[in-house]
């Protein structure tokens, strides 16, 4: 079995459990609920089309399927054009430039849920690689995020190769693969013509 | 499609709010459910099948609840099914009980949507418990940002678009938000979620339900208040992403729109739908839909909001409830846009009644905007022929 390793639920954090205790102080007021953590541990096994996909990324490429009637181009590849409906093969496999422009972003302001991490507000970008090929939920990091905007031309950053995973890959990847990659940094390079992504969101 | 036409004969909602802790999830439904059944005055016992629909269950952590809801909903023996399409379910919901009706299968049907948000935590179901959860506003937030690049529209129609339907919120004592002081500066100066999306444009997270009755031609005449009828029911999606898509106007959304004017028999939307309850939990999704349903046409969506045209007294009224920005019960959001189409044509929509609504459009869609239900309801079965 070649499944990547999923990495363990999160336990419910006792800091965080007692700062939820702390929050009910009113000794008089009615029980009207209780919070009650839940753990599901699963493991998927990732098809076949994606598995290269997670391989490639341990040795610094990126793959994509290249549609044999339509050319769309899809990374990570899912084994079959679902707009033409017709399979895709090896025969069908294709590197993928590792650099190219941000089309879109978000700038999200993060909602402080169970188990999340982040504090600030942080971007997610979507890319439209050199050549073809597209990959939403992308970091920048060490970006400032008001310096994030369309047209910026950017190039991979690997996770070093002693840290390099793919846990995180699943079959329902739009592309995020933060264990292996570990965002996009500017080229430096003027930004691209609009006319070249305004219409690429994604 | 349609072999015999379907009615809708009884409407009931709760009140939405953030959290409903006098009442449990069983408690929740049966509240909408009964005042459902007491709006066509009908017992439990005189409904043939229960379709029941809500979003995701990691949102309360309750299970199948369509399992341990039999009960509550008085499905003991008889037939019970429970619909999923992410935000648009509720619609889809409706959809399959009407469909129920059209085919001759059930008589009377009873369909219900819910969502109770407090008893859980959407945003860490929405992001699988891991860490970095983008929210739904992180998905949409591009594509909003490209249809204000594309269109030109000025920054303050998503503003104009939270005010118009939080002020009409206020004239519906079943919505969740009431903000009677709302502003263009409140909105404006509010937090940024999302750029561009600012606090208060997007939906609040509600506890609520809604449910309706819907039966055929035969039990719509005996019903004892006016029925809203039917016209047409449409229903596409699409796959959430991949190279080339149109997130600003899916192509689901327009082919959905077409299906259901052409079942009604509608030529010219913009003429001849009276009221429409779209699905806009972020504001710049109303100049979006109305591009994206051919209401309005390439760029000129955001001008029917400038020009008034969208308000409860413009000449093609959006969301007069306060819609899915001022209650999101999310499971319950596209049901209520179809329960509030049916409520104007009815006439019965009390202080957010439209003037002389005779065919209304509701429309709920879901997951990466790519699931889409739709119907057009009337005040008769003729209410659009009337109106060429
Ligand atoms: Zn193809």
């Amino acid at each position: 079995m070649t499944d990547a390793k999923q990495p363990d639920a999160k336990q419910p954090d006792a800091k965080q459990l007692a700062a939820k205790q702390e929050e009910a102080v009113d000794p008089s007021a009615p029980v009207t609920g209780m919070d009650y953590f839940m753990k599901l541990e699963y493991h998927e096994l990732l098809c076949p089309v994606v598995r290269e996909f997670a391989d490639a990324l341990m040795d610094k490429r990126l793959i994509g399927h290249k549609c044999p009637k339509c050319g769309l181009i899809y990374s990570p590849p899912r084994g079959y054009c679902p707009i033409c409906t017709v399979q895709t093969t090896k025969a069908d496999e294709i590197e993928i430039q590792t650099h190219g422009i941000v089309t879109n972003y978000t700038v999200v302001t993060p909602v402080q849920y169970y188990g999340q991490e982040e504090t600030e507000p942080f971007a997610k970008v979507s890319l439209q690689l050199d050549g073809g090929g597209t990959l939403s939920l992308q970091d920048l990091p060490g970006v400032p995020v008001e310096q994030v905007h369309p047209g910026m031309r950017v190039e991979i950053v690997w996770a070093p190769d002693d840290e390099r995973h793919v846990d995180d890959v699943t079959n329902r990847s739009w592309g995020s693969a933060e264990g292996a990659i570990r965002g996009w940094k500017p080229t430096g390079e003027a930004d691209a013509d609009p006319s070249e992504y305004s219409d690429k969101t994604f | 499609m349609s072999s015999q036409p379907a009615a809708v004969i009884g409407i009931g909602q709760t009140k939405h709010k953030k959290k409903r802790d006098d009442v449990s999830l069983p408690g929740l439904v049966r509240e909408a459910a009964q005042r459902a059944l007491d709006d066509a005055e009908l017992n439990w016992t005189d409904i043939d099948a229960v379709v029941l629909g809500k979003a995701p269950d990691p949102f309360e952590g309750v299970m199948m609840p369509e399992l341990s809801m039999a009960d509550a909903l008085g499905a003991n023996g008889k037939p019970m099914m429970r619909v999923h399409t992410a935000g648009s379910v509720g619609g889809s919901t409706a959809l399959v009980a009407t469909h129920l009706v059209q085919t001759g299968v059930h008589e009377r049907v009873l369909t219900v949507a819910y969502e109770k948000q407090a008893e859980g935590n959407a945003q860490w179901g929405l992001a699988g418990g891991r860490s970095g959860g983008m929210g739904a506003g992180g998905i949409f937030a591009p594509w909003m940002r490209t249809y204000i690049n594309k269109s030109g529209a000025p920054e303050d129609i998503g503003w104009k678009v939270a005010v118009k339907d939080r002020q009409n919120a206020c004239k519906n004592p079943y919505a969740h938000l009431h903000l009677p002081d709302i502003s263009i500066e409140k909105v404006k100066e509010s937090p940024m979620l999302w750029d561009p999306i600012h606090f208060l444009e997007s939906c609040p997270s509600s506890d609520g339900a809604v449910a309706m009755v819907l039966t055929n031609e035969a039990g719509a005449k005996k019903a004892p208040r006016k029925p809203a009828w039917v016209l047409g029911t449409a229903m596409r999606s699409e796959l959430g992403t991949f190279p080339g898509r149109d997130t600003v106007r899916p192509l689901a959304g327009v082919e959905c729109a077409h299906m259901v004017y052409d079942a009604a028999g509608i030529t010219n939307p913009r003429e001849q739908i009276d009221i429409a309850e779209l699905y806009v939990p972020f504001s710049w999704y109303e100049p979006m839909w109305l591009e994206g349903h051919d209401i309005a046409g390439p760029g000129e969506g955001w001008r029917m909001v400038e020009d008034g045209s969208t308000q409860i007294t413009g000449d093609f009224p959006v969301n007069p409830s306060g819609g899915v920005l001022s209650s999101n019960p999310i499971g319950a959001s596209g049901m209520l846009r179809f329960a509030e189409a049916a409520l104007q044509v009815r006439g019965e929509a009390g202080e957010h009644q439209v003037a002389d609504a005779h065919v209304g459009l509701a429309q709920a869609y879901g997951g990466a905007a790519q699931y889409f239900a739709m119907w057009v309801v009337g005040s008769s079965l003729d209410a659009v022929d009337a109106k060429k």
